[in-house]
């Protein structure tokens, strides 16, 4: 089974609390179930009598994991239990026990094309997804910021980079559409790929290693790239507050770029202030804390899809957080977020994207 | 009354359940029931490691609200059901297992915050709030709890209330129990009450205290007022290593009677140091007994502080100074010692002999122990810290640890070997002085000792259980009660 892989990581965190207090979905949902200690000590239960990987509550609740990976960032070890869900659910799809709602959604994204249309052959390819599309503010300011950097590029849509697939537990499939997914990027001769959903970048930087796929391009996160251009913004982006990406972030170690953003387009936060455990200064911090994920389930990456009630409390956790609700403008690099926040909630949703262009 | 799955009078209770708190807060799914089958004591784990079913409740409940906590508390009394409460299930004393079926009240729902008063400098919140959380929350307006235990990101305030529970700077601000102002608690029958609004007045006797260490059994604390204090200026720690144990704690009990007041004082044993220390820590600090303290404050009086303690270790005990920068590595540390790779973990099997005493007793528990835990189980490491210091004394945290290959596989004879150890560990303890324990409770590992502990005043205990809970519902089986 795939999680046997994960045996070592099963036994360091099916009895470890220290990351309960980021379990987003526990959160929440409040169950102990949603939790990195009871979901590996199920898995463990099921290592042991494999006839549990059946069992409707097992699947329904690794189903419910937002695949945030805030606790594999925050362990001192990094012990994967991310990893173990991902296997498990690997482990249902193969044994023919997908639920209905996950195997009805890899069916509905299997029958569109992997391969992306791009607009013709260009050094610059700017990729948008189905999050990206649904945010015509984000490909419009990405259009602006190109323009003033005189920039040329092509737009690819449509098309799958398979991480959906991947994380609803559909292996193979997953690294056949990136497989081809990439090669329509190669064939419009892409030098660099510029990516507004941090799981589009996930999947370019780490699943093509991961399924052994080249990608002769250079994948950059949108924030890379308009850091890149070394653009002048005449205007102060004044008092925001920084939501971190799942994929940027915990996946990707990547606080950087959108930092260093921030700070060009002169963004300021008044909550900075330092916590005991990670004992640094940490600007442009939302809420209370920069562990928590304050996503709506960015991660797993249809979240929204299949559990669009634990989403709904996931945005209303984070509306519940913002200090002046009239005022305050919270920034994510993440479209799926702010599509998920501006559906549940009131709060002033900016992508890194918008607000950069809005201060050209 | 047990209530079977395919009896009507299921559905009957899960329908009032559902009344009481929402159906979408009652569960009764497998995931829900096993994830509240395991705290952090060892047994259930063990037995799950094993492959052998732990008891499970029959619901678990998330009430919003003491109004729904009192609901549910009522229905269990109609049926005769126990109620557990359970907070973050990070006890390590079985405290909050569902041990006779029955209710898991989870209290984690009740999180909000209700007011920070910074007049006053309290915090009133609601109990089922993870202390990471309202640490966060106080932080941002520049305070602090002072309650930085090592299980902050996974226990609940009340879960600590419960217990007794202390951290890391305990020997300055106190355990929890010094930091509460007061308490809303809804009683076995059903009843919300408050305590008094300030702890200290002369009003009769302590309904506050009563509560606290009441581990679940004599109703659910649902609201606190907690002390706050402004973030201080200074923090600052040093260390010394001294040739032996006797010579450190002769230092640290010095400290300590200097009243010079340090927020923190710990001190391992010459094995510990040698192993864990050096293992977190990720370098050789020496051989011998390490002590660490710190103070905080104003700069000036840190400084002073500081200064007068240097003078104990150096010139009265000979201690070999490590500088500020070997207490810092404990501070940045002193959450990765409980960590999976730093911490113990099955196969291995361990246990935390936690023991208070006076000065006068701790040497002679830690040593009464260490010989009777070695003697009979020669196969057991003993190793022993004293993390919480009192102007008086101090806390033992001992550890016995078997390696994986010299634990039976056998499921039963792992907890007979468990159990014995504890059995000769804790009879040695209390015979010696020692009071078990400062502040991981008693739960279901430790309540066959209370009629030792107490002697003839466990009576009394008994009678303020059987009055507050006529129908004894309130966390059955738990502290000997
Ligand atoms: C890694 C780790 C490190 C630890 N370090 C420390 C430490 O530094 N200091 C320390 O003190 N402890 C420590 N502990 C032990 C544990 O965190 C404490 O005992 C804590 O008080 C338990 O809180 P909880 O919310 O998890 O309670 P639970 O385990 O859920 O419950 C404990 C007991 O309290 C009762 N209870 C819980 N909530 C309430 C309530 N609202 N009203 C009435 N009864 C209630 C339960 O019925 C049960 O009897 C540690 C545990 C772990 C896992
Ligand atoms: S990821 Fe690390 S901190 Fe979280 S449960 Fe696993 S071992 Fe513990």
């Amino acid at each position: 089974m795939n999680i046997d892989k994960f045996e070592e990581d099963i036994k360091k965190c099916r009895f470890c609390f220290m990351c309960r207090h980021l379990s987003a979905v526990g959160n929440v949902t409040f169950r102990e179930a949603d939790t990195p200690r009871i979901r590996s000590s199920m898995i463990w239960g099921v290592m042991l009598d494999k006839s549990k990987l059946s069992n409707a509550d097992f699947i329904d609740t690794i189903y419910s994991c937002d695949m945030s990976a805030a606790c594999r960032f925050h362990c001192v070890n990094h012990w994967d239990e991310n990893g173990a869900v991902l296997a498990a659910r690997r482990d249902i799809v193969e044994a023919g026990l997908a639920p209905k709602d996950v195997s009805k959604l890899s069916k509905k994204i299997l029958s569109s094309p992997a391969a992306a249309s791009v607009s013709g052959p260009s050094d610059i390819v700017y990729y948008a997804d189905a999050d990206t599309m649904a945010l015509p503010g984000e490909m419009e300011a990405f259009d602006k910021i190109a323009k003033k950097s005189k920039i040329k590029y092509a737009t690819a849509t449509g098309g799958d980079c398979g991480k959906a697939l991947k994380v609803m537990g559909y292996w193979q499939q997953a690294k056949e559409r990136l497989g081809e997914f990439v090669d329509s990027l190669t064939a419009a001769k892409a030098k660099t790929v510029v990516v507004s959903s941090p799981y589009v970048y996930d999947a370019l930087v780490n699943d093509t290693a991961e399924f052994g796929i080249k990608l002769s391009a250079k994948p950059m996160h949108v924030s890379e790239f308009i850091l890149a251009q070394k653009l002048k913004f005449p205007r102060a982006a004044g008092e925001v507050y920084y939501l971190e990406s799942d994929y940027l972030k915990n996946y990707n170690s990547n606080l950087k770029f959108p930092r260093q953003l921030l700070s060009r387009l002169k963004a300021s936060s008044p909550a900075e202030f330092t916590t005991d455990i990670l004992d640094e200064e940490i600007p442009y911090m939302f809420g209370t804390n920069n562990e928590e994920s304050y996503t709506c389930g960015e991660g797993a990456v249809v979240f929204a899809q299949l559990r669009p009630q634990i989403v709904k409390k996931m945005a209303k956790y984070v509306e519940a957080r913002v200090g002046n609700p009239k005022a305050d403008v919270l920034i994510t690099a993440s479209p799926y977020t702010k599509i998920q926040l501006s559906k549940n909630t009131k709060v002033k949703v900016l992508t890194l994207t918008e607000l950069a262009a809005g201060c050209l | 009354m047990f209530v079977s799955k395919d009896s009507y009078m299921f559905e009957m209770i899960r329908t009032e359940l559902a009344d009481a708190v929402g159906s979408e807060y009652v569960g009764t799914g497998d995931s829900d029931k096993f994830g509240h089958s395991i705290d952090y004591y060892w047994i259930p784990e063990m037995w799950h490691d094993r492959g052998m079913p732990t008891p499970k409740p029959d619901f678990v409940v998330h009430p919003g609200s003491a109004e729904e906590v009192a609901k549910v508390v009522k229905i269990a009394n109609q049926y005769k059901i126990p109620v557990v409460t359970w907070g973050g299930g990070s006890g390590s004393q079985g405290g909050a297992l569902p041990i006779a079926g029955g209710i898991i009240l989870d209290t984690k729902r009740m999180n909000k915050i209700l007011d920070i008063d910074e007049q006053s400098l309290t915090v009133t919140a609601e109990t089922g709030i993870i202390a990471r959380h309202l640490e966060w929350a106080v932080n941002k307006k520049g305070y602090s709890t002072m309650h930085l235990p090592a299980s902050i990101s996974c226990a609940t305030i009340g879960g600590f209330l419960a217990h007794r529970g202390t951290g890391v700077l305990s020997t300055k601000w106190g355990k929890i129990e010094d930091m509460v102002m007061s308490l809303e608690v809804v009683t076995p029958t059903g009843e919300i009450i408050k305590t008094l609004p300030v702890p200290r007045h002369a009003s009769g006797p302590d309904l506050t205290m009563m509560f606290l260490g009441s581990e679940g059994t004599l109703g659910v604390i649902t609201k606190v007022t907690l002390k706050i204090h402004p973030k201080p200026a200074a923090r600052e720690f040093r260390a010394y290593l001294f040739k032996d144990f006797h010579t450190a704690m002769s230092a640290g009990a010095d400290l300590m009677r200097s009243r010079l007041e340090p927020c923190a004082v710990r001190l391992y044993d010459e094995t510990e140091t040698l192993t864990h220390v050096k293992k977190v820590f990720g370098i050789d600090i020496g051989s011998g007994a390490y002590l660490v303290f710190g103070f905080d404050g104003e700069k000036d009086i840190v400084e002073l502080q500081m200064k007068h303690a240097r003078k104990i270790m150096e010139e009265k005990y000979n201690g070999t100074d490590l500088g500020s920068k070997g207490g810092d590595l404990w501070w940045k540390n002193k959450y990765k010692f409980f960590y999976p790779g730093f911490m113990f973990h099955l196969p291995q099997a361990f246990g935390t002999l936690d023991t208070v005493a006076d000065f006068a007793h701790i040497e002679k528990v830690y040593w009464a122990m260490k010989k009777a835990v070695n003697e009979k189980f020669p196969k057991a490491r003993f190793i022993g810290h004293f993390s919480h210091w009192y102007q008086w004394g101090c806390m033992l945290y001992a550890r016995f640890i078997f390696e994986g290959k010299d634990v039976p596989e056998d499921p039963r004879q792992a907890a007979a070997l468990y159990n014995a150890v504890w059995d000769v560990a804790i009879r040695e303890a209390i015979k010696n002085g020692g009071v078990i324990n400062e502040h991981h409770g008693v739960g279901l590992k430790l309540g066959r000792y209370m009629k030792d502990l107490y002697a003839n005043s466990f009576p009394i205990l008994e009678g303020i259980k059987k009055t507050l809970d006529p129908n004894n519902i309130m966390n059955p089986g738990k502290m000997g009660l």
